[in-house]
């Protein structure tokens, strides 16, 4: 099979896993050696559906010996195989690198023959890269579970990022949809990159010349909507996720049906709105101090799919506002409808030198259309006829506001999502220069 | 009030900014020559660029504002923008006067002014440095001809240098026809004219077709979607791009 071919195959399985992210890492180069890990991120290109290519973004081999019945690659799936030598794949990652195509690889794999051999030959393929090519790019690399200690640690001292899928958010789901997979197989793996990346920090400590351990993190993706999960048990595993195992990033993709097994819903389109749902209250953990209690709870598990996470949340709690942009601290700020992190520091940063007014703010370059129901400038409300106070009509005029471009474009927004990390990067430039 | 004309170069427009200030006598518009179009109302100036006046100014602003300030003038000369010089101006003259938290007026429109240039700037050179293509050529140089909007090609150097750092480079600015170029070594600017044929080396080809192929088989045909890839990647820029021919 020549070698157009195999990328073919092998690509095609592997493009919607989602995390297409190459940011949070920096590798410098070495002398002589080629590549780096920028850590804002890079994007290469955006292919006619809109979505970044930053990584090369393929699979191992896609023979597997497992049967997930949410999953093209699944052994009982009649379709065409391929894999890749160790040897072609390097080839082709440092060629397309040396051109600039790409920012790096993410290497995924089915499981081929057992877990152990196929992380050996993703062990062989990155060492290579590393070892023989002197490569000092972006490399991301599944776990796969089930594959032995060894080999998963020897990896990470290989790579940038490591990733587990968890896929399916709870036990029950997986025995209906991946009976051959675990909890235990998944979490294993978790807890061992954790625990590598602590003490690899704790040795950096001592030793600055302590090699790495996969110093970009480690990040999952869980499936939405192929199982009967709501969003609050979702949010719920994402927000441990992130505490406890100190990940990264948690990526949604929304459930796109490959089958009609009776143990999957019978669903024609992607559930793409919820996952952009999931994406916007994710951001809110992580960077707008939320916790997904405030988000959801037993009474509502779900998120309105009309309204974005904080209107809602705001709307609920309308006893807090409106706030005086020129008094109210950063992350008050940061809970306002419409006002993002940039936006937060701009208002921060502008009032040092001189109360702001309304005309002061778009300025700023801040969009009024959803802050305006939830702020005050000098003690006054936007100068408009009439500011809705109360939660009915606010939530009304902002789906009015909304209006109905919005509800044609989710796929649009859904897919901005798919790479929202080069706005982290942002967020992270700003740290260093001190704004926060 | 004057029209300032300088030759273009950065230190002819720190020479201006000297001049302006040793004169007392504030131009209303300071243009590189090129951008000059002469109408009989105005009064002609010409700047004669002098690196010592321009090396005052530069000191002058590390010490009375900052790195930064000086880093977003830098960014808004590159725009190569109409107003770029006398926007530049008014807002040193404003920096001069408040120090380094000029900054953060940003509502006020001289400094909202440069920073308007500094985000176009910056955007461009982060796209470039992800979407500039190189071609192996036969004596194995890797070529990357590019037409930025923006004078960003400049800033590319530092970057490319460090991650490429054990091939021989040139990216190619073929509007204003010069080029970074490295060597394995140090990177450094100098003009460019290409004379002899471009000849690739035997394997490119095979490499570009691989790329072409790719890019196809990862777009995700069910969600075409054309104008979200040309806002992320506009049109101007698709012209070196392999994937987009
Ligand atoms: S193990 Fe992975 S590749 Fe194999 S069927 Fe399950 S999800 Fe698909």
């Amino acid at each position: 099979m020549d070698l157009n071919e195999k990328i073919k195959i092998l690509s095609d399985s592997a493009k919607y896993d989602v995390s297409c992210s190459s940011s949070g890492s920096s590798r410098k180069n070495k002398k002589g050696g080629i590549g780096n890990a920028a850590p804002s991120g890079i994007c290469h290109s955006w292919t006619p559906d809109g979505r970044c290519i930053s990584l090369l973004k393929i699979l191992l081999t896609n023979y597997c010996i497992y049967d997930c019945k949410y999953c093209v690659n699944r052994v009982s799936n009649d379709i065409p195989r391929a894999a890749f030598t160790p040897d072609e794949l390097v080839n082709l990652t440092i060629n397309f690198y040396r051109r600039n195509y790409i920012e790096g690889l993410f290497l995924s794999s089915a499981v081929c023959v057992s877990p152990d051999h196929t992380m050996e030959m993703l062990l062989k393929s990155v060492k290579r890269l590393r070892e023989e090519f002197n490569f000092n790019g972006y490399i991301h690399v599944k776990a796969i579970p089930g594959a032995s200690n060894v080999l998963i640690e020897e990896t990470g001292k290989y790579v940038d990022r490591m990733s587990v899928n968890i896929e399916l958010p709870s036990g029950e789901s997986l025995k209906l949809l991946a009976p051959q997979k675990t909890k235990e197989s998944i979490i294993k793996p978790m807890g061992l990159i954790k625990s590598g990346i602590i003490q690899n920090r704790e040795e950096k400590l001592k030793f600055k010349s302590a090699p790495q351990f996969v110093p970009g993190g480690q990040s999952t993706q869980l499936i939405v909507g192929a199982t009967k999960d709501d969003d609050l048990k979702i949010l719920k595993l994402s927000e441990s996720l992130y505490n406890s195992y100190k990940l990264k990033r948690v990526y949604y993709s929304a459930y796109v049906p490959v089958s009609n097994h009776p143990n999957l819903p019978a669903i024609i389109k992607p559930p793409l709105l919820r996952e952009h749902r999931l994406y916007q209250a994710d951001w809110l953990l992580r960077f707008y101090g939320f916790n997904s209690g405030e988000l959801l709870n037993e009474e509502n598990p779900n998120f309105d799919e009309l309204l974005d996470p904080k209107s809602g949340w705001a709307i609920r709690n309308l006893d807090t506002f409106p706030v005086e942009v020129n008094k109210a601290d950063y992350y008050t700020l940061l809970r306002v409808p419409g006002i993002g992190v940039k936006s937060a520091q701009r208002i921060v940063q502008g009032r040092r030198v001189s109360m702001l007014d309304f005309d002061d703010l778009k300025k700023l370059g801040i969009v009024l259309k959803r802050a305006k129901y939830f702020i005050t400038c000098k003690g006054r409300y936007f100068p408009q006829k009439s500011i809705p106070t109360n939660p009915v009509s606010i939530k009304n005029r902002l789906l009015l506001e909304d209006n109905i471009r919005d509800h044609e474009n989710v796929e649009q927004l859904s897919l901005f999502s798919l790479f929202p990390d080069i706005m982290a990067a942002e967020l992270h430039m700003s740290r260093i220069t001190g704004v926060l | 009030m004057p029209c300032y004309i300088y030759d273009g170069s950065f230190d002819g427009l720190l020479t201006a900014i000297y001049d302006a200030y040793y004169n007392k006598d504030f131009p209303e518009q300071i243009v590189s020559r090129d951008n000059f179009i002469d109408n009989f109302l105005i009064t002609k100036v010409y700047i004669q660029t002098d690196e010592e006046k321009s090396k005052k100014v530069h000191d002058a602003i590390l010490q009375k504002i900052s790195r930064h300030a000086m880093s977003g003038i830098m960014y808004a000369y590159l725009s190569e923008h109409e107003n770029a010089g006398i926007y530049i101006l008014e807002y040193l003259r404003f920096g001069f006067k408040t120090g380094r938290i000029v900054d953060s007026y940003l509502a006020d429109d001289r400094v909202n002014n440069i920073n308007r240039l500094v985000t176009k700037v910056t955007r461009e050179k982060h796209l470039l440095s992800g979407i500039i293509r190189f071609r192996l050529l036969q004596n194995n140089i890797y070529y990357a001809p590019i037409e930025p909007q923006y004078n960003t090609t400049c800033l590319l150097g530092k970057h490319f240098a460090e991650r490429m750092s054990d091939q021989i480079f040139v990216i190619h600015d073929v509007k204003r026809s010069y080029g970074v170029f490295y060597d394995k070594n140090k990177w450094f600017m100098s003009d460019i004219s290409i004379k002899e044929d471009i000849v690739f080396h035997e394997n490119e080809l095979f490499y570009q077709e691989l790329w072409k192929h790719y890019f196809d088989y990862t777009t995700i045909k069910s969600r075409i979607n054309p104008k979200l890839q040309s806002n992320h990647m506009p049109k101007r820029y698709w012209k070196y791009l392999i994937e987009m021919k």
